[in-house]
């Protein structure tokens, strides 16, 4: 896990926040969240699960997610690279 | 309140009636508020202004010259998409749903192999209509639904409802519907082979939606989730839901279910197996509180029934809902069988049992396979008279699945028979009841039973999130053990020799089935 500068960047506090709402959804510890941790395969979510947790995301950061694209979102950097474009 | 229509013109109109200044549909919309913030809003259009507008989008349809055409709609379920199904059967046209979620290419294909000549469609498929009016050559109009959408050469669907309504006088296409006409060509979303057109009637489609009564009562609200392109939610949701009076609130995304669950406060949805299980384990997490307060908290105290078909649910869900006071009533159908041949409901439910047959329909069991006769069943497969003739024999449907009928009458499913494994020694098995039988343990999430190099094979995905709760370490050790557990309860033929572990969910069709192939 990247130490926090003492100026965090906008996509590493997006990455807090997020990594922060995953562990609401799966039973992982938000200091095993890595920027390459995958959704399914290594954080044990189903498509379904994914899908609840980004209208939770789309709250709380009050952004607009649009399914199509959030489907081809694999990782949690990708995620975070898509949450960021859209602030 | 549930009275048998025979066309889908009966049915509205007959609701329109009854029910017309009743909400019939509920929809969020986003407005600008206070700030320049985005506010969202509900909206709702009543049994007579739908009523109203689908009468004008038949006259449309009928100055353009596309009476008794074929008109295809691609788009997410809207207002607009439901006014347009209903004005293109009701004005003697044929409506050819089509899956949103298919790529540009293979919508074109359908749009020719339906002889389409209209397509309707929504703002997020602009780039089908672009495509679809350059390659299909049978395409004569494009219908953009949204209102101040049409660019590029598309008439405007509120242009057109709004020029058939400043006509004088009558403002119907003049045409009335008979139970036999052909009302709507649907693809089917199989997991296995080229999709087909299933050509069902107005009788086909309103008879199957209002045969059986469930007991719903006028004012019902209604969340519709799944993609309305399919026969189950098309039927389910909004035929036999508008048949009896029901509010049906459109919910824009999968990723805002449970957000719009807290807004529309419905009574009942209808879902999918795999919407169910990711409740179930919403509803797991929080079993130390008690059940009265989750069940308020995740879907609302108004909330009662899921209706549950599309594919295999497990029967343990159904006692896990209960508990929290929400019934599971699980159906059986196929889009062939315009789409419901057998479902569960309050009167008459038994655990395990795909629920007792349809009313308007009767089934008898053919060497373990289901075939079904009644006026529910298809006209037969659009331009696919080889495919029908395997179909269809005198009537029945064949429909492919195994099953037995028990002496109360109801209908139990054992498999598919397309997916039958002969053993090397003659015996059959079906793969789902395997799957069904090892997909009961927590730490399979999902699983494919297939032959594989002579002996039988078990592909599981395992519950990853389950497995790290339970602190399990050797994954394969485990599933194993639970195919060993398994194979000990079973004659030699059906026990499974080979284990493969996934580290990803296999890749499923729109309709969240697993492609077999």
């Amino acid at each position: 896990m990247q130490k926090r500068s003492i100026c965090a960047g906008k996509d590493e506090i997006m990455f807090e926040q997020l990594a922060e709402i995953i562990t609401n959804y799966v039973e992982v510890k938000k200091e095993d969240i890595r920027p390459e941790s995958r959704f399914i395969e290594d954080l044990g979510f189903t498509s379904f699960d994914f899908m609840s947790m980004l209208g939770e995301v789309e709250d709380e950061l009050d952004v607009e997610i649009n399914q199509e694209e959030a489907a081809n979102i694999r990782t949690v950097q990708e995620a975070v690279d898509y949450l960021t474009k859209l602030q | 309140m549930n009275e048998l229509r025979s066309t889908i013109y009966e049915l509205l109109e007959k609701a329109a009636e009854a029910y017309g200044n009743r909400d019939a549909v509920r929809y969020k919309v986003k407005e600008a508020g206070q700030g320049g913030k985005k506010e969202t809003k509900v909206e709702a259009k009543t049994y007579a202004q739908l009523g109203e507008d689908s009468r004008r989008f038949s006259a449309a349809l009928a100055d353009l010259g596309e009476q008794g055409k074929h008109i295809a709609i691609v788009g997410a379920t809207s207002y607009g998409w439901i006014t347009g199904y209903y004005g293109i059967v009701n004005g003697g046209s044929v409506a050819v749903p089509l899956d949103a979620n298919l790529p540009a290419e293979e919508l074109c294909e359908l749009i020719d192999r339906a002889d389409v000549t209209t397509l309707l469609y929504d703002g997020t498929k602009e780039n089908v209509a672009l495509m679809a009016s350059e390659q299909c050559a049978g395409l004569k109009h494009l219908i953009a639904m949204e209102e101040g959408s049409g660019g590029s050469g598309a008439l405007s669907m509120h242009e057109l409802l709004a020029r058939t309504a400043a006509r004088e006088g009558n403002t119907a296409a003049g045409y009335i519907p008979r139970p036999e006409d052909l009302a709507t060509i649907m693809f089917t979303s199989g997991t296995t082979g080229k999709s087909k057109g299933v050509m069902l009637t107005h009788r086909n489609l309103a008879e199957n939606a209002t045969a059986l009564d469930m007991g719903y009562e006028p004012g019902i609200v209604l969340m519709s989730v799944l993609p309305i392109h399919h026969a189950y939610c098309l039927s389910m949701d909004i035929l036999k839901g508008m048949s009896v009076g029901a509010v049906i609130c459109i919910n824009d995304s999968l990723l805002r279910v449970a957000k719009n669950i807290k807004l529309f406060e419905p009574n009942m949805i209808l879902m999918v197996p795999l919407m169910v299980e990711t409740l179930a384990k919403k509803l797991e997490e929080a079993s130390f509180i008690p059940a009265p307060l989750v069940k308020a908290k995740v879907f609302g105290k108004q909330f009662h029934t899921i209706c549950s078909g599309g594919a295999y649910l497990n029967p343990s869900y159904i006692s896990m809902f209960r508990k929290y006071g929400i019934n599971i009533l699980q159906g059986y159908g196929m889009t062939e069988c315009a789409p419901v041949i057998s479902t569960n409901c309050d009167s008459a439910q038994k655990a395990g049992s795909i629920g007792k047959c349809m009313p308007n329909c009767r089934v008898k069991v053919v060497d373990e396979e289901i075939w079904v006769k009644g006026t529910s069943v298809m006209q037969g497969y659009y331009k696919m008279p080889e495919e029908t003739a395997q179909t269809l024999e005198d009537g029945w449907l064949k429909t492919g699945d195994l099953g037995y009928v028990d002496e109360d009458g109801f209908l139990f499913l054992t498999g598919r028979k397309k997916n039958l494994i002969i053993t090397p020694n003659g015996e059959n098995v079906s793969p789902e009841e395997i799957e069904n039988k090892l997909g009961a343990n927590r730490l399979v999430q999902e699983v494919l039973v297939r032959e594989s190099e002579g002996v039988i094979e078990a592909e599981i995905f395992p519950d990853l999130e389950y497995a790290a709760k339970k602190k399990i370490k050797d994954l394969r050790g485990e599933l194993q053990g639970i195919i060993d557990a398994y194979n000990e309860t079973v004659p030699l033929y059906k026990r499974v020799f080979s284990l493969k572990v996934r580290d990803v969910e296999f890749e499923k069709n729109t309709t969240k089935k697993i492609k077999r192939f």
